[in-house]
């Protein structure tokens, strides 16, 4: 059955301007609003009988982005003895049979819990193109611009009672070479600005977005009443993007009012800094669990471009993969515990992997020939690997996917429809995922 | 000064570490497949003498004895006589890996040094060790004589001549140096140059000191890694070196490289020639038009450069000063029916 979304925007239209609007500035630029403290899932709607029912069948998804590319043999992928496996053990998991690095003993500790793919195939190998095709889940067609993965989740799976925004990208390192570029770019397509992420995380906090003192509510209010009618009209008038961008972007500053505390890393537990942290990778996870927790349908946590490890790559990942072990570990722990695993799909990948060879700088080079993600929760089975690389690691031996392969898993886990097509006025045929790829159905529940 | 290349050696993986016999008749190399190789100079001829089950990141002959000992990626270490062709002593030292190891002159002691870099902090500080990070054995009986306290990861380590001192950096510049005969600290050589935290990248640490060598007469220790960079990841700080008066109060930089003399890359190794009159920085050339330096000891200026187009990890001199090894290693060829051609290297120079 066809599933349509119908988008205000025409073929060939240029992409909207919210990417050029500086979201720190927007919020900054709001100081003088006011906020309603609301630190719990129920408090962000009018109704609680209705903010129960949504807690309730809310799904959810956590995007831990590794941008950069992991190495696959320092993770899931181990080839222990092998000139291209690098010198780090291979170690058992609680799945017989199954070893991943021994940089990675807590997750080693609830394998029964994650799915693995290693025979991720993948086209591009020059990271902006990775970073698209791995958040887009198709080939550029220029010059119509795909939603990433977080804006279709967010029409999807979000609420628009919600004030909890539906895309949240926490993203401690506004830098990251291409990610910076591909983060400034277009991420919502032709979803449009209101299916864009929120930024928040590192020196995208959201300090000054307390009201005022001297300012009342009613003041507040009375002056969003103003700014609203205003751009309304100006959109009317002059059919402006721009002006529906801002409307939409205000109303995600709205939110992001009203849950405020859910992002400041300062009301986070001791202990629980203690699970995740200390580096802010970590400590922006955890923010994602609470997020969640909260309501949030889809968070990524990002932080620069970390994995790209051209040179010293073993040196580099003796530090980022026991974080990332930590992470998972913690956070598919928590969600279980919560009873959040089951409608909360967690996804750990880069956008390719990198090569079995060690270039003369003991750097590990792009390699979307052969890589490793990992999945784990809503809709996904558990205790699985599949996918088979060479012994060095060179290419699958055993069924290899692809981006859409992956995309149609994702939206099949949870309970989107893949193939459904995007209504989009003078614009060609789009779906969700292209060519009819099929999920990759080992791993789904 | 000349340095004529005049052999290349080719093993089966990039060299970590190396030294030579007192003769110069052969040569051990550490090795990235994790073999321990002899190799005959003359020849090139190469077997493997013994294994450790990761990276091989050391060996060292010591002096006055027919003994070689190795250190590993697997945190371990191995006593090996030449004599008898066969292992006599396998500790395990460390829970990480051995960075890098040293033998003092006089053949008594052996350090390694170890370290994970963990993250210790919101911005990637390092964590507090877990280990002692520098351990020093009496290298003949491979008993522990020190254990000493240090920022992981400590990378590099080095005796002095005179036999009396132990040095060893880590990822964020910092030089220790310890008393053998009495284990007290004496000295904490202070730098960021060697240091960069990633800015375009990587919120991480990266870099620090990657060798140390003191100075013939004891008084001052040589320290060499890469220059600052926005992009750790990009591998082109500058060619640094930095030379610390460790003895004095707060133990001052008191030479270094000239800027206009470096170019972009990675300095791993650093040896004085026997003459005293000069040392050598050699690594992995990034841009430039050196990978190996000859500065005048005095003077600290560049005298003599090379280019061998590899990464070099160790620089030996043998004892006339006569010939000097460069040894490493070129990027890892793509194998071929599952097979590698050489990318270890062991080059040879005619120094006059």
């Amino acid at each position: 059955m066809k599933e349509k979304h119908r988008s205000n925007r025409t073929a060939g239209e240029c992409p909207t301007p919210e990417h050029t609007l500086h979201r720190r500035m927007f919020l900054k630029g709001l100081a003088g609003a006011g906020a309603i403290s609301v630190g719990s899932f129920a408090g962000l709607f009018s109704t609680p009988a209705f903010a129960e029912q949504a807690k309730k069948e809310q799904k959810h998804c956590i995007l831990l982005w590794l941008t950069g590319a992991p190495s696959q043999f320092e993770t899931w992928d181990p080839k222990p003895g092998t000139l291209s496996g690098g010198p780090f053990k291979a170690m058992g998991t609680n799945v017989p049979g199954v070893q991943i690095s021994s940089l990675m003993p807590k997750c080693a500790s609830i394998m029964d819990k994650l799915a693995v793919v290693r025979s991720m195939s993948t086209k591009p190998s020059e990271h902006a193109q990775g970073i698209n095709l791995l958040n887009r889940g198709a080939e550029p067609r220029n010059p119509f611009v795909r939603p990433v993965l977080g804006s279709v989740l967010a029409q999807q799976l979000g609420h628009l009672d919600s004030a909890i925004p539906n895309f949240i990208l926490l993203d401690p390192c506004p830098e990251g070479n291409e990610f910076k570029g591909f983060k400034a770019g277009n991420l919502a397509g032709w979803l449009g600005a209101e299916y864009g992420p929120v930024r928040a995380g590192g020196s995208y906090g959201i300090p000054d977005i307390q009201r005022l003192a001297d300012m009342t509510t009613t003041d507040q209010n009375d002056r969003e009443a103003l700014r609203q009618f205003m751009v309304k009209k100006y959109e009317n008038d002059h059919k402006s993007a721009a002006a529906s961008s801002q409307n939409a972007a205000f109303e995600r500053v709205k939110g992001l009012m009203s849950c405020a505390s859910l992002f400041d890393i300062n009301k986070l537990s001791e202990a629980d800094r203690a699970k995740y942290g200390p580096g802010t990778f970590g400590i922006h996870s955890l923010l994602a669990r609470n997020l969640v927790e909260n309501g949030a349908p889809f968070v990524m946590v990002a932080n620069g471009m970390p994995w790209d490890c051209h040179i010293l790559n073993h040196e580099t990942h003796q530090m980022l993969v026991p974080e990332l072990d930590r992470v998972i570990f913690h956070l598919i722990n928590d969600l279980e515990e919560r009873g959040l695993l089951e409608k909360t799909l967690v996804v750990a990948m880069g956008e390719f992997g990198r090569s079995p060879w060690m270039n003369a700088s003991h750097g590990r080079e792009h390699y979307p020939n052969a890589w490793s993600l990992a999945m784990s929760g809503c809709g996904i089975k558990r205790g699985v690997v599949v996918g088979k690389t060479d012994p060095e690691g060179y290419g699958p031996i055993e069924k290899p996917f692809n981006e859409k392969n992956l995309f149609a898993t994702i939206f099949t886990a949870l309970g989107i429809d893949p193939y459904a097509e995007y209504d989009l006025p003078n614009m060609p045929t789009f779906h969700r995922v292209e060519d009819n790829a099929p999920a990759i159905k080992e791993i789904l529940a | 000064m000349k340095a004529e290349q005049a052999k290349t050696i080719k093993l089966p993986s990039t060299v970590l570490g190396f030294d030579v016999s007192a003769d110069a008749s052969h040569l051990y190399a550490a090795c990235m497949d994790g073999g321990i190789y002899q190799i005959d100079a003359k020849t090139g001829e190469f077997e493997s003498l013994f294994r450790h089950d990761s990276y091989a990141s050391g060996v060292s002959v010591v002096p006055e004895s027919s003994l070689i000992i190795s250190s590993g990626y697997d945190g371990v270490l191995q006593w090996y006589d030449l004599a008898t062709k066969k292992q006599i002593r396998k500790i395990n030292a460390h829970q990480f890996w051995s960075w890098q190891s040293a033998v003092s002159s006089d053949g008594k002691f052996f350090a390694s040094v170890t370290g994970q870099y963990l993250a210790g902090g919101l911005k990637y500080e390092p964590a507090s060790e877990t280990e002692p990070s520098v351990k020093v054995f009496d290298a003949q009986t491979g008993d522990t004589v020190h254990e000493f306290s240090h920022v992981p990861s400590v990378q590099a380590v080095a005796f002095s001549p005179d036999n009396q001192y132990v040095a060893a950096g880590n990822l964020m510049g910092e030089t220790r140096v310890w008393e053998l005969s009495t284990g007290k600290q004496l000295a904490a050589c202070q730098t960021q140059s060697f240091t960069s935290w990633g800015i375009i990248k990587v919120h991480a640490y990266q870099g620090g000191v990657y060798s140390l060598v003191f100075s013939p007469d004891s008084e001052s220790v040589i320290a060499c890694g890469m220059g600052q960079m926005r992009d750790p990841n990009t591998g082109n700080g500058k060619q640094t070196w930095q030379r610390f008066a460790w003895r004095q109060k707060g133990a001052p930089k008191i030479a270094e490289i000239k800027s206009s003399e470096a170019g972009g890359g990675h300095p791993e190794a650093l040896a004085f020639h026997p003459g005293k009159e000069f040392f050598v920085m050699s690594g992995r050339l990034a841009q430039g038009k050196w990978n190996t330096g000859f500065f005048d000891n005095k003077t600290g200026a560049l005298i003599h450069s090379l280019d061998c187009k590899a990464r070099i990890t160790k620089v030996r001199f043998n004892s006339e000063g006569t010939q000097m090894f460069l040894a490493g290693g070129t990027g890892q060829p793509k194998a071929k029916d599952g097979k590698y051609d050489p990318f270890g290297r062991i080059f040879t120079y005619n120094i006059a």
